[in-house]
């Protein structure tokens, strides 16, 4: 009795020891779950059609999918013609009126979907007879038409046309035609002309060709039992041919000789979807291929890989960063980073992808990376088998993939195994850092100038541009071309109008400015005066001392610099005038300056007057506001162009003036901030002595 | 003798194939308001925990939009005992699979992970409802993803525009008027203090549901829960009483131009009963008959008989406090806007003035009859409908007894519905059309 009160004592402490959690531990892992990898019950038929069944019934419900996994076959002048004949099938059958087919599949609540590769159908268990039946029967006699085959064809078109601007279809088209060229069943792309191009007798050529059973499964999973399961499908399926699909064979396809950009321009990109790939010879049969796919993993296949941590996480270039590796049995499979980035980034983000790209490939990865994706994927392989699919998929990798028949049992043996250095290898093998296209699709006017600066292993990373098909082009011209009715005259009124009018601007006599700037930890002061009866004077103080001063007089002039003065040539002093007017638009003619056209400042629209040999103004196209000036100065053989860019324009005395200047020479920019502006009143003639 | 044996087997299976069906759960309340819900299936080594919390795009002040979502962001930047920008290592790293996401109405975050890691998973959605770190940092990088996440969703993609133009022509003064993502603007203005204030009002056990499921030990995993969540505070009351709309009694007019796309979209939207209300029930069959399925009637007319469209649909989106309903159309070729609508208002005011035939009544209970048994096929899948039952329903065991409201729902009930909510005079049309470039 005793001893019953003790036990009873102890396991009352015991659970309420276990009650003080201490949360700043993270919790270890109980021992690993048990798995249970079950095997689908198969059987074969005289045609060909290989079955596989898993029973599981759980809920009463049943899913069958026929997956015919024949070689890719190249559709050259006639690309879509797969596509059509897929949407051919499921409108009835020889025996059973279309809409009689599609109002039965509904009556019963079920679905089934056909294309060229195949069909899949879900039901209630208790239809599944009725639906296998009319899913073979639909796919082995397909009820084709005419009219049905030009109303699909309209609807392709129709579609394609959606397409056209979508800036991920585009991006996705160029990467696989750069990527396996054209010709390539992986390249070649639908347009409404090879549309054109397919015929009816086309279309049911290629069902007949290619929808035959030698590379069929038949994968049926739920509420059933296996025998009644093989009764129903020696029936359905007994009259499908037994025949074979044409088995052609095209030129390997090549990565590119050294990294580069290939970009595409769509103008009405907000973002820029970046792709950096290289092809792979690779199979899941591949001794490491589990070793590549880790590589991946680490490398960028999750939201704990080094792309999303570093581009997302880090820097927020994106909403998300991520990479695929896929195998290919048939052709070179493809290595992968994806990320959609704000236009202001894309040169940056592309350098970013290239650092994470060599990094894996020069440096090993830690134990720790390693571990963690080994838990990743030793955690999607437990969690996956809650699905009953899990099982059919794996069995007919086994089968399509000519994989080891233990290739799941020693799946998770065989990833504890894997060690740092067969990741690197792997990545070493399949990150073609020295041959990688990098496929950009964006808006060229605001990206193009930075990308063509990245530089990338000491040289400049060479730009290639194509269309959306492609095909290579010349750098596009991002000068926008003039709207109608616009004239240096109209330019210029609507910026004087935009600043406070004509009339009032001329009004004003004289100008006083003080600004300041901040550099490398000192305090940059300008002051500028002005009249309207020739007077100029400008000075440059660094910590109080000034450091350059041109003062203008009439018809003299003179310039210190750092203590040495200098009297200024009629010629500096003409230009000068000329320059320092605070509203020189006053006087701009059709003889004095010119209209060059339009450009994009900032992403807005600006109008560009060329002012003088040297120097264009640019004119915001909606506001009027002038924006930026750009100076270039041929000095000592080099051209240096120096700009000043016009920002957060205030009211002083019923005038907008700009509050902050910009002013970038060479490496270095000054940013302006205004202190103060007077007009007429603060100047006199003292000020010009 | 064996005969019996098989009948006796028979007549297991049957019961199991109805068993099988029922969803089984607990629920309780801890002290702090908590609600729990636990469901233990231990068919396959899959756990699941996630917090659904009561706290959506609509739960704003002016000037403040889509905090909700920045939030989504924001509580994976870590807390007191989970390092900054280590939360999805620590799920990865365990063999996890994490991911939240946000509508007008509610939050939603969850851990799925094998079985043997239950506690970890209850400690970081209870560290995550406790103490998260919030900062300006963290503000400051979730406000530049956000952005990207507005311009590849909506900003950069075709047709990204129509819900939320959808919101903005249906509501007036209700906070469903702006989109769940909010206007960057409100984003950039957010403060630190904002964002705190934001976090402790909404972000609290008596505004949440905890659920559990899976591979899981009942007993252990009420103690975890207790000692994980019960000493988490307790927050204010959260009231909510949000502008009423008026009901739309003369048809409008919306346009809105996307430069994504090339093909136009026609749409004919109504506001309806939020999704408590058994209209709304009446609002999904009325979608699946006009639209689910190569026999339903608009896809069988427009896009099958006549040619006109690519693609036809009608949507109900259900809300809390007032639903969105759309019928749409995308044209084939020539094919106006203006025909569309014509076209599509022929079939909803056949559904006003007729009864739907026995036969198509019939084919909706099987559709739904269908749609119900697929809807608890996964671990992660009951996890998610228990929590939206319990929080926004108002009723659990709605997750074994839905499928009786739509098999209780007339034929009369249908046409009664679309006279009711479906009138011409109720509708905005939605000219969503493509816009051409200025000049480029």
């Amino acid at each position: 009795m005793k001893i019953f009160y003790t036990i009873i004592l102890s396991t009352f402490i015991l659970t309420s020891l276990s009650a003080q959690v201490n949360r700043s531990i993270m919790p270890a892992p109980g021992p690993s779950p048990e798995i249970n990898l079950e095997e689908p019950q198969q059987f074969v038929l005289d045609n060909g059609l290989r079955v596989m069944v898993v029973e599981n019934h759980k809920l009463p419900r049943v899913s069958m999918q026929l997956a015919i996994d024949n070689p890719p076959i190249a559709e050259g002048n006639k690309a879509g013609v797969t596509s059509l004949a897929g949407s051919l099938l499921g409108n009835g059958s020889l025996s059973i009126p279309k809409d009689e087919f599609n109002e039965e599949v509904d009556y019963l609540g079920a679905s089934i979907s056909f294309s060229l590769r195949g069909a899949y159908a879900s039901t209630l268990s208790k239809y599944f007879p009725r639906i296998l039946e009319l899913m073979a029967d639909a796919a082995i006699n397909p009820n084709f038409t005419e009219d049905e085959f030009s109303k699909e064809k309209a609807k392709l078109i129709t579609n394609l046309k959606a397409q056209e601007k979508d800036v991920s279809a585009i991006a996705s088209r160029v990467q696989n035609v750069l990527a396996y060229g054209k010709v390539h069943p992986y390249g070649e792309y639908i347009t409404e002309e090879t549309i054109n191009n397919v015929t009816f007798i086309d279309a049911k050529q290629y069902y007949t060709d290619l929808f035959v059973p030698e590379n069929a499964y038949l994968v049926i999973i739920g509420d059933v039992d296996f025998d009644n399961v093989k009764a129903l499908v020696s029936t359905y399926f007994n009259d499908w041919v037994k025949a074979s699909p044409p088995s052609l064979s095209y030129s390997r396809p090549r990565n590119t000789q050294y990294t580069q950009i290939d970009f595409v321009d769509v103008p009405n990109a907000v973002q820029s979807e970046i792709y950096v790939q290289n092809l792979v010879d690779l199979e899941m049969k591949d001794p490491d291929y589990l070793s590549a796919k880790l590589a991946n993993r680490i490398l960028g296949a999750s939201g704990a890989g080094r792309f999303h941590q570093n581009l997302r996480e880090d820097k927020a270039y994106t909403y998300a960063a991520y990479s695929q590796l896929s195998d290919d049995k048939y052709a070179p499979g493809r290595f992968g980073a994806t990320a959609s980035v704000r236009n202001v980034v894309t040169d940056s983000a592309v350098v970013e992808f290239l650092k994470e790209f060599n990094r894996i490939v020069k440096e090993p990865v830690t134990e720790k990376e390693l571990e963690n994706v080994k838990a990743e994927y030793i955690g999607s392989f437990v969690m996956a088998l809650e699905k009953p699919s899990t099982i059919a998929r794996y069995a007919l990798n086994i089968e399509t993939e000519n994989l080891p028949k233990d290739f799941y049992k020693t799946y998770l043996e065989r990833i504890d195994a894997i060690t740092i250095e067969d990741v690197e290898k792997a990545a070493k093998k399949y990150f073609k850092v020295n041959n990688a296209r990098i496929v950009i699709v964006g808006k060229g006017s605001e990206v193009v100038e930075n990308l063509e600066k990245i530089t990338y292993n000491g040289k400049a990373l060479p730009v290639n541009y194509y269309d959306k098909y492609g095909n290579p082009v010349a750098k596009p011209n991002y000068d926008v071309i003039l709207p109608e009715g616009v004239t240096i005259k109209s330019v210029v009124d609507h910026y004087l109008e935009a600043v406070g009018g004509r009339e009032e601007v001329a009004n004003i006599t004289s100008y006083l400015l003080n600004a300041e700037a901040q550099t490398q930890g000192m305090t940059l002061e300008l002051n500028v005066k002005k009249t309207n009866k020739d007077q100029f004077m400008q000075d440059i103080k660094m910590m109080g001392n000034s450091m350059q001063k041109q003062v203008v007089n009439g018809d003299k002039g003179y310039m210190t610099a750092q203590g040495q003065r200098k009297d200024l040539s009629t010629e500096e002093l003409a230009k000068i005038k000329s320059e320092s007017s605070t509203f020189p638009e006053l006087n701009y003619t059709d003889q004095t300056v010119s209209l060059e056209g339009m450009e994009m400042i900032e992403g807005k629209n600006a109008y560009k007057l060329k002012v003088s040999d040297e120097k264009v103004s640019y004119y915001d196209a909606e506001s009027g506001l002038k924006v930026k000036d750009v100076t270039v100065v041929q000095t000592q053989g080099q051209t240096i162009e120096s700009t000043v860019e016009y920002k957060d324009y205030k009211e002083v005395s019923g005038i907008l003036f700009p509050f902050l200047l910009l002013q970038n020479a060479g490496p270095q920019t000054f940013e302006f901030l205004v202190k103060e502006i007077k007009l007429n009143e603060g100047v006199t003639d003292s000020d010009f002595e | 003798m064996k005969r019996k044996i098989v009948s006796l087997l028979l007549f297991l299976l049957a019961v199991l194939s109805i068993r099988s069906q029922q969803v089984e759960y607990e629920e309780y309340d801890l002290d702090n308001g908590l609600h729990v819900i636990l469901h233990q299936d231990n068919t396959a080594p899959v756990v699941i925990t996630s917090v659904m919390y009561h706290v959506g795009g609509k739960d704003r002040t002016e000037g403040r939009t889509g905090f909700a979502h920045f939030f989504e962001h924001l509580l994976f930047e870590g807390t007191e005992n989970i390092g900054k920008g280590k939360w999805f290592e620590i799920v990865s790293s365990h063999g996890g699979q994490v991911n939240a996401n946000t509508s007008q109405d509610r939050t939603y975050y969850y851990e799925l992970f094998p079985s043997n890691n239950l506690q970890l998973g209850l400690w970081m959605e209870s560290e995550r409802m406790l103490h998260p770190i919030i900062d300006q940092i963290g503000i400051d990088t979730q406000q530049e993803v956000v952005k990207e996440e507005k311009r590849l969703r909506y900003d950069n993609s075709p047709y990204g525009q129509l819900w939320p133009s959808l919101g903005k022509s249906l509501f007036k003064v209700h906070p469903y008027k702006d989109p769940n993502i909010g206007y960057m603007k409100d984003l950039d203005a957010a403060t630190l203090e904002d964002v705190t204030a934001y976090n402790k009002k909404y972000y609290v056990p008596n505004n949440a549901v905890l659920v559990v499921a899976g591979d899981i030990d009942i007993t252990e995993a009420k103690n975890l829960i207790k000692d994980y969540f019960g000493p988490i505070p307790k927050g204010e009351d959260i009231v909510r009483n949000y502008p009423k709309e008026t009901d739309i009694s003369l048809e409008e007019r919306a346009t809105v131009y996307d430069a994504n796309i090339q093909v136009p979209l026609a749409g004919i939207a109504y506001r309806i009963p939020g999704f408590r209300e058994r209209d709304a029930y009446v609002l999904d069959m009325i979608s699946t008959y006009l639209s689910d399925g190569k026999s339903s009637k608009l896809y069988k007319k427009m896009v099958d008989d006549q040619k006109q469209a690519l693609q036809v649909g009608a949507y109900n989106v259900g809300q809390e406090d007032y639903g969105m309903y759309l019928v749409f159309a995308i044209p084939v070729g020539e094919v106006t806007v203006d025909q569309l609508i014509v076209e599509m208002e022929e079939e909803v005011n056949k559904m006003r003035t007729e009864l739907i035939t026995e036969k198509d009544y019939q084919k909706l209970q099987n559709k739904f009859e269908n749609s119900f048994v697929n809807a608890n096929s996964s671990i992660a899948g009951i996890a998610n409908s228990l929590a939206r039952n319990y929080l926004l329903y108002h009723d659990t065991s709605l997750i074994n007894k839905e499928i009786d409201i739509y098999r209780s729902i007339t034929r009369e009930e249908i046409q009664s519905v679309a006279e009711k909510h479906l009138k011409s005079n109720q509708r905005v049309i939605l000219e969503y059309l493509p816009k051409e470039k200025l000049d480029n």
